[in-house]
């Protein structure tokens, strides 16, 4: 009980104004009140077409991306299921933040259906364009105005462009420490001010002592993400807990956001060339099949 | 090629700072060293090759860059990347970089980055080298292309074309950064082929004055590490793979292949759908969003071989394609394709394999 006298009346802060030094977070806004000592989280989203459903046109040569429905990333639903891991034994709040054009709005309530308590969705058209170092720029930016958080987790990378920049440059705008491949947070020490990951690489496993607000990419499969609930679904309706921050909000120097502030550009895009292969195949019976395969891997020496 | 365009400083972000590609020269590789096994990696040195090819163009030379802890380590490295077609290699030696931490290391990589000025840095698309390349880019507020297949230049502009496969690996983005440099690349293992190594050829080491850079002290404290008991060779070193799909479908499936991979002396993989149906780990994924493989026989079994299962396999040797749909993709990326039912021709092929070796020991 002794976590609930730490509670203040939610109303009583707007968060960004309380002293640095002080350490809390908020509470579920279902609760609302605000706690001391329990972490504030912030997810980092992107609303994706879906490659798989991704066809090509062979007769213009164009990928057929008209009808291919947007997803939210599905590695970034590791990362929520980590967050609402840690809600569950610590309390706390998660905020869910993206930046993308505005049907991504659909991603978000997903989110909430999940159970995380509010989103952001950032979104401009002056934010078109954006390379990752823009991409990570607005974002870093974003994650500054909402105020004071412990972690900020994002999918290890997204299923469209797989660069895995994201977390490691927001890391870097917003000069914090950064940890990739998390595959659960062990321990969470407020009062300590850190954290204790377990992450995975190719021949071992890592536990870092972290300390806080820190980055991090959550591992590929690493958290299979828990079905939607209703209840929390239909509060994406009643209680609104989208909010849309656009650069009016932001403010940031047109220089540095969209296509302005991307140093990378697409300068053509052509086709893949192909390797070329021998494309011989063989229809019929299993057993002269696989004698007809074990003659032609004979003859290209490649059998052990 | 020398660049002389000048970029307008009022334009640029100002949170960038401003300077002129002319300042900027050579092409540098990041090399990772493998402190377990005492050896730098293969990705590192395979980045050697596009380095060179860059390079060539550029008129201008090749650099390899260590930072690290263990002195007889790296200095094996340096030599290893001189063999592998560095002119040059400059390493930092500092204690304040053990053990390795992400964060240190990509801060210290910028500084010397920064003081050289270095045109072009390319990093192996490791796990580490994921993880370091676009802290070091954004660092120095740099633009990083990550997982490239090719590398070219602008023969106008002079700018590094970084190409890589975008959103679903059916076409080529040329991605460049005129404005900034240096121009950052990653590409994932075994997408380029490591350059010959030849022991004669030599060139200089350059020992980082550590004190001209301040090395972070770390904000992450390594407190465990467990090794895994690794078995059997990791996918993107195997010479045999039979990799499984959808087609395969279940646990009991994947146990066949595994026979058939064991009787080559292989492992198993598998594609996207096969991780998603949980039926291999993701480390044993092949693909745009997995791994590149370099088997000198590659088997796909009940895969139907969409453009990102593909992209994964260009390097490797002879591909055979087993799948019922004799429309599958997959046989348009094969040598030797069967048509039919994966259970029985694998089952018919273990059966050929075992008389085989009986016949031949």
């Amino acid at each position: 009980m002794a976590l609930v006298e730490q509670c203040v009346p939610r109303k009583q802060s707007p968060g960004t104004t309380l002293l640095a030094a002080e350490v809390y977070s908020i509470d579920s806004p279902r609760h609302g009140v605000l706690c001391m000592n329990k972490p504030r989280m912030i997810v980092g989203i992107k609303w994706v077409p879906n490659t798989q459903a991704v066809r090509f046109d062979p007769k213009t040569g164009t990928l057929i991306r008209e009808g291919v429905p947007s997803i939210v990333n599905p590695h970034d639903l590791d990362a929520v299921e980590l967050a609402l891991k840690i809600r569950e034994r610590y309390g706390g709040e998660i905020i869910a933040i993206t930046m993308a054009p505005p049907p991504a709005e659909e991603g978000l309530r997903h989110i909430i259906g999940m159970g995380v308590d509010r989103a952001i969705l950032v979104s401009d058209r002056a934010f078109a364009g954006s390379d990752t170092l823009a991409t990570s720029y607005t974002l870093a930016k974003a994650i500054e105005k909402i105020g004071k958080f412990d972690i900020v987790l994002f999918g290890q990378e997204t299923i469209d462009s797989s660069t895995a920049h994201i977390p490691a440059q927001v890391a870097s705008w917003l000069d914090l420490p950064y940890i990739y491949y998390v595959e659960s947070i062990e321990e969470v020490e407020l009062e300590k001010n850190k954290i204790v990951v377990k992450r995975k690489l190719e021949d071992r496993y890592e536990w870092y002592e972290v300390e806080l607000p820190v980055i991090i990419g959550v591992a590929m499969h690493s958290n299979p993400p828990r079905p939607i609930s209703l209840t929390s679904k239909l509060r994406a309706v009643t209680e609104k807990p989208i909010e849309v921050w656009t650069n009016k909000q932001l403010e940031l120097d047109p220089r540095c956001i969209g296509l302005k502030g991307s140093p990378t550009i697409v300068s053509k895009v052509t086709w893949q060339p192909e390797i070329p292969r021998k494309r011989k195949i063989y229809k019929g019976d299993p057993r002269e099949a696989v004698k007809w395969l074990i003659k032609q891997l004979e003859d290209e020496r490649v059998l052990p | 090629m020398a660049t002389r365009k000048r970029v307008n400083c009022d334009e640029l972000c100002p949170e960038w700072g401003c300077t002129q590609p002319s300042e900027y020269r050579g092409v540098w590789v990041v090399g990772e060293v493998e402190e377990s096994e005492g050896i730098i990696n293969e990705p590192s040195l395979q980045m050697l090759t596009p380095a060179s090819y860059i390079a060539s163009k550029l008129g201008t030379e090749v650099e390899g860059l260590l930072v690290g802890y263990d002195k007889k380590l790296l200095e094996r490295a340096a030599h290893e990347m001189i063999y592998h077609g560095a002119s040059r290699v400059r390493v930092l030696l500092s204690n304040k970089l053990k053990p390795y931490i992400a964060e240190v290391y990509a801060r210290t990589i910028s500084q010397i980055i920064d003081k050289h000025k270095p045109e072009v840095v390319f990093f192996p698309a490791t796990m580490k080298g994921r993880e370091l390349a676009p802290y070091v880019a954004n660092t120095l507020r740099a633009g990083i292309t990550a997982d490239c297949t090719q590398f070219d230049v602008d023969e106008k502009t002079g700018d590094v074309l970084m190409i890589r496969p975008p959103f679903a690996a059916i076409l080529l983005a040329y991605i460049k950064t005129p404005t900034r440099r240096p121009q950052i690349g990653t590409a994932r293992p075994n997408v380029f082929p490591k350059p010959p190594r030849d022991p004669s050829r030599t060139g200089e080491i350059i020992w980082e004055d550590e004190k001209l850079y301040s090395i972070p002290s770390p904000r992450t404290r390594l407190v465990k590490v467990e090794y895994m008991r690794r078995e059997e060779i990791p996918i993107e070193k195997a010479e045999y793979i039979v990799s499984g799909g959808r087609g395969v479908g279940t646990p009991e499936g994947f146990k066949l292949l595994e026979e058939l991979a064991s009787l080559l002396g292989g492992v198993v993989a598998g594609s996207r759908k096969a991780v998603d149906l949980g039926l291999i780990p993701h480390e044993k994924q092949v693909g745009q969003t997995g791994k590149a493989v370099k088997a000198k026989l590659y088997i796909a079994v009940g895969i139907s071989g969409a453009a990102q299962h593909v992209v994964g396999i260009r390097e490797c040797g002879v591909v055979v394609a087993i799948n019922k749909d004799p429309d599958a993709p997959i046989f348009k990326h094969a040598d030797y394709g069967i048509v039919g039912d994966w259970r029985e021709i694998v089952t018919e092929l273990i059966k050929a394999l075992k008389d085989r070796r009986q016949k031949t020991s």
